[in-house]
């Protein structure tokens, strides 16, 4: 293959240009293929324990991925959701974006009741769990409104985080103290794993993170089938609170800005629970205007429009054309094209089940066909649908999906 | 207050009147049993809207909670027991703590008549082999949304092969990341991404139609 004589410099670079490229609805020279994971595939070569709570088992993980599939870009998150503690640090920007994703030792740390990890609350060859949990009271949406980042802050830490209960306490004072330097390694952590992957000629996507607001209160506040029923019950209140949390979420977005982040990645959790009524009413207006305000503030985002979006395909195009890229999972993809097709780069196409269970040639055949439709024109990125791959994907699998695309891909 | 008021404020998702309406029914001697019908079929009815696409899963999710309402209203009133359509072990597999989908499930299933051993999240093969074996249900129903969960249902089936029962007991899987490749993968004899769906393939496998 020609890929093998360049130099992983030369193929950093061919990489990237190949997703800015697709990204900027363009034609790259081929389709690019991206891969996501929140732990599962790497499992092949560490346990859950490992790849959370030790670094450099986790950076030699995702080399032996890459260097055994390689992709245009891969993305191992390999920590917990914990956009609630970037968002009281909104006002730092220094400390925010560290605190953006939540690893074992933060949650040593702090004892947050949000997670449960290997080695700790779970057997070792575990992946790690957020279990989230309803930690306000319906009562206090004003609270909520009045001023988000006091309200989590001196509020909601001290009941959904074990060492922070008594604010001001030595214990609580040790306890952030810890976190800081975890914060500190965990950096370091991201920058060597992004060289570590650069010397192998595969490209990180400069990331910062937003969040949808009313996925915020689902998430970490009301727990998600709280904030539905709430939606009902107290619609002006939940409102009211959507609203106050889009200037703090902007201002975490935008932390990363200086040293370069230039896509937000933002995973939707509602979505697919929301009638078009309920979305356009509740959910969509805060998340526009966050997509909105970034793009003009230079950063694009990444959407991951999780389950099933079809019936919210339309309002996509409200946004500027060239907004970002609308990564999808169970929607299909042929199908938003044909709304989107010239307006959004479109990610996704491949179901986990299919990696898990086809035959290489049944994945070929898949590839063949869904590229037929989505390559002409530009604007596509392949992915696994569910930012994810089995750890029990039959090797010759992911070697067909790697090679598919390399053979019918190309423009 | 009728039945027929009973069905359509549920149909149409107006909680408190569902919940006034049933401990009037109750108070005037109305059997129990005839007001668990007709939830049945007020869920039945939310299950047609939600394939025509005009309610979604949050119409679900609510649904859910006024039948788990009406469920602890009229409980305690029951006098005799009523047979069950069938009896279902349910539970998110090992690993996976996913429910809200499990748990639509098993309010639809139980407004069907279905008996629901439900036993949470997390839930590894050992303890459905366990529950297998002590209830003898009809069917074994597995919840999984995360990658990892398709190898806890493979291993739960497994489980129950080595422990000579796979052949004792029908097994459903379900979440929204399941499909006939899912199926075939783990060994289970069927799978639904939905819960009318599912409800509707339990009724199946007992011979019941659809
Ligand atoms: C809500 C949600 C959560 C909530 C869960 C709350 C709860 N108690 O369930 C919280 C916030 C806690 C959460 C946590 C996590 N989540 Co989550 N979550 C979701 C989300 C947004 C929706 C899931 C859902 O409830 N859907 C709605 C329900 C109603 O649908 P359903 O489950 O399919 O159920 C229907 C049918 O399938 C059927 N059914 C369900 N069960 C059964 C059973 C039987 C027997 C039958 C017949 C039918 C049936 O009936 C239901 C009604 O029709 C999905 C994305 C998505 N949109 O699917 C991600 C998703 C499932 N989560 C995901 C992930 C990764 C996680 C986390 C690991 C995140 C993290 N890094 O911390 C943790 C994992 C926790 C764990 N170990 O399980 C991934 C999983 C993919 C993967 N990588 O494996 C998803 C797909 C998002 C993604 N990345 O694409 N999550």
């Amino acid at each position: 293959m020609v890929g093998e004589l360049k130099s992983p410099e030369e193929l950093l670079k061919e990489r990237f240009e190949r997703v800015e490229k697709a990204i900027g609805l363009g034609e790259p020279d081929r389709v690019p293929l991206i891969i996501f994971t929140c732990g599962d595939v790497l499992r092949k070569y560490a346990t859950g324990y490992e790849l959370y709570f030790n670094y450099d088992r986790a950076r030699e993980a995702s080399v032996k991925f890459v260097t055994e599939y390689p992709v245009d870009v891969f993305l191992a998150a390999l920590a917990a959701e914990g956009f609630i503690f970037a968002l009281a640090f909104s006002n730092y920007p220094d400390i925010a974006p560290s605190i953006r994703f939540w690893t074992g030792p933060m949650h040593d740390a702090l004892g947050d009741k949000y997670t449960k990890w290997p080695g700790r609350e779970l057997p070792e060859d575990s992946v790690l769990q957020f279990i989230g949990g309803q930690f306000m009271d319906v009562k206090e949406y004003n609270k909520l409104s009045d001023d988000p980042v006091a309200f989590v802050n001196e509020v909601i830490f001290p009941r959904a985080c074990v060492n922070l209960e008594k604010a001001g306490s030595s214990k609580a004072n040790a306890a952030l103290i810890r976190l800081g330097f975890e914060a500190s390694r965990y950096l370091r952590f991201l920058g060597e794993s992004a060289a570590d992957l650069a010397k192998v000629g595969i490209p990180s996507l400069p990331l910062t993170f937003a969040y949808a607001p009313l996925d915020f209160i689902g998430d970490f506040l009301r727990y998600p089938t709280g904030a539905l029923i709430d939606v009902r019950r107290y619609p002006d209140e939940v409102k009211r609170a959507c609203e106050a949390l889009v200037e703090p979420i902007i201002k975490v977005a935008l932390s990363l800005k200086p040293a370069g982040a230039k896509y937000a990645f933002i995973p939707l959790h509602l979505n697919e629970y929301l009638s078009p009524k309920l979305y356009n009413e509740f959910y969509w207006p805060t998340l526009r205007k966050i997509i909105v305000e970034l793009y003009e503030q230079g950063i694009r985002s990444l959407v991951f429009f999780e389950g099933w979006h079809d019936p919210h395909l339309e309002t996509i195009l409200e946004l500027p054309r060239g907004w970002g890229i609308a990564y999808f999972e169970k929607t299909d993809v042929r199908k938003a094209k044909k709304i989107l097709g010239g307006h959004t780069c479109i990610m996704g196409g491949v179901p986990p089940s299919l990696l898990l269970e086809a035959t290489p040639d049944k994945i070929e055949e898949y590839v063949k066909s869904l590229l037929g439709e989505m390559k002409p024109d530009g604007g596509f990125i392949l992915s696994p649908g569910v930012a994810d791959i089995p750890r029990a994907v039959p090797h010759e699998n992911l070697k067909a999906l790697i090679e598919a695309v390399e053979k019918y891909g190309r423009y | 207050m009728s039945l027929e008021d009973l069905i359509d404020a549920f149909v149409n998702l107006d909680e408190e009147k569902v919940l006034r309406i049933v401990e009037i029914l109750l108070r005037e001697g109305k059997d129990p049993t005839e007001i668990l019908e007709a939830c049945r079929r007020a869920t039945a009815l939310i299950g047609e809207r939600f394939e025509r696409g005009e309610y979604f899963l949050s119409e679900l999710v609510f649904a859910s909670e006024i039948f788990n309402g009406v469920m602890r209203i009229v409980l305690p009133e029951l006098k005799r027991e009523v047979k069950p359509t069938g009896k279902i072990v349910l539970g998110t597999v090992q690993g996976d703590i996913h429910d809200i989908g499990k748990n639509i499930f098993k309010a639809f299933a139980e407004a069907a008549g279905f008996r629901i051993i439900d036993l949470g999240v997390d839930v590894p093969p050992e303890r459905f082999v366990e529950a297998v074996r002590t209830h003898s249900p009809d069917i074994l129903g597995m919840s999984g949304l995360l990658t990892i969960s398709y190898e806890s249902m493979k291993k739960t089936v497994e489980a129950l092969r080595e422990a000579g029962l796979r052949d004792k007991v029908k097994i459903i899987i379900g979440g929204g990341r399941v499909d006939e490749y899912v199926k075939r993968y783990t060994g289970a004899d069927e799978w639904a991404d939905n819960a009318m769906l599912g409800v509707k393939k339990c009724r199946e496998m007992l011979g019941l139609g659809g």
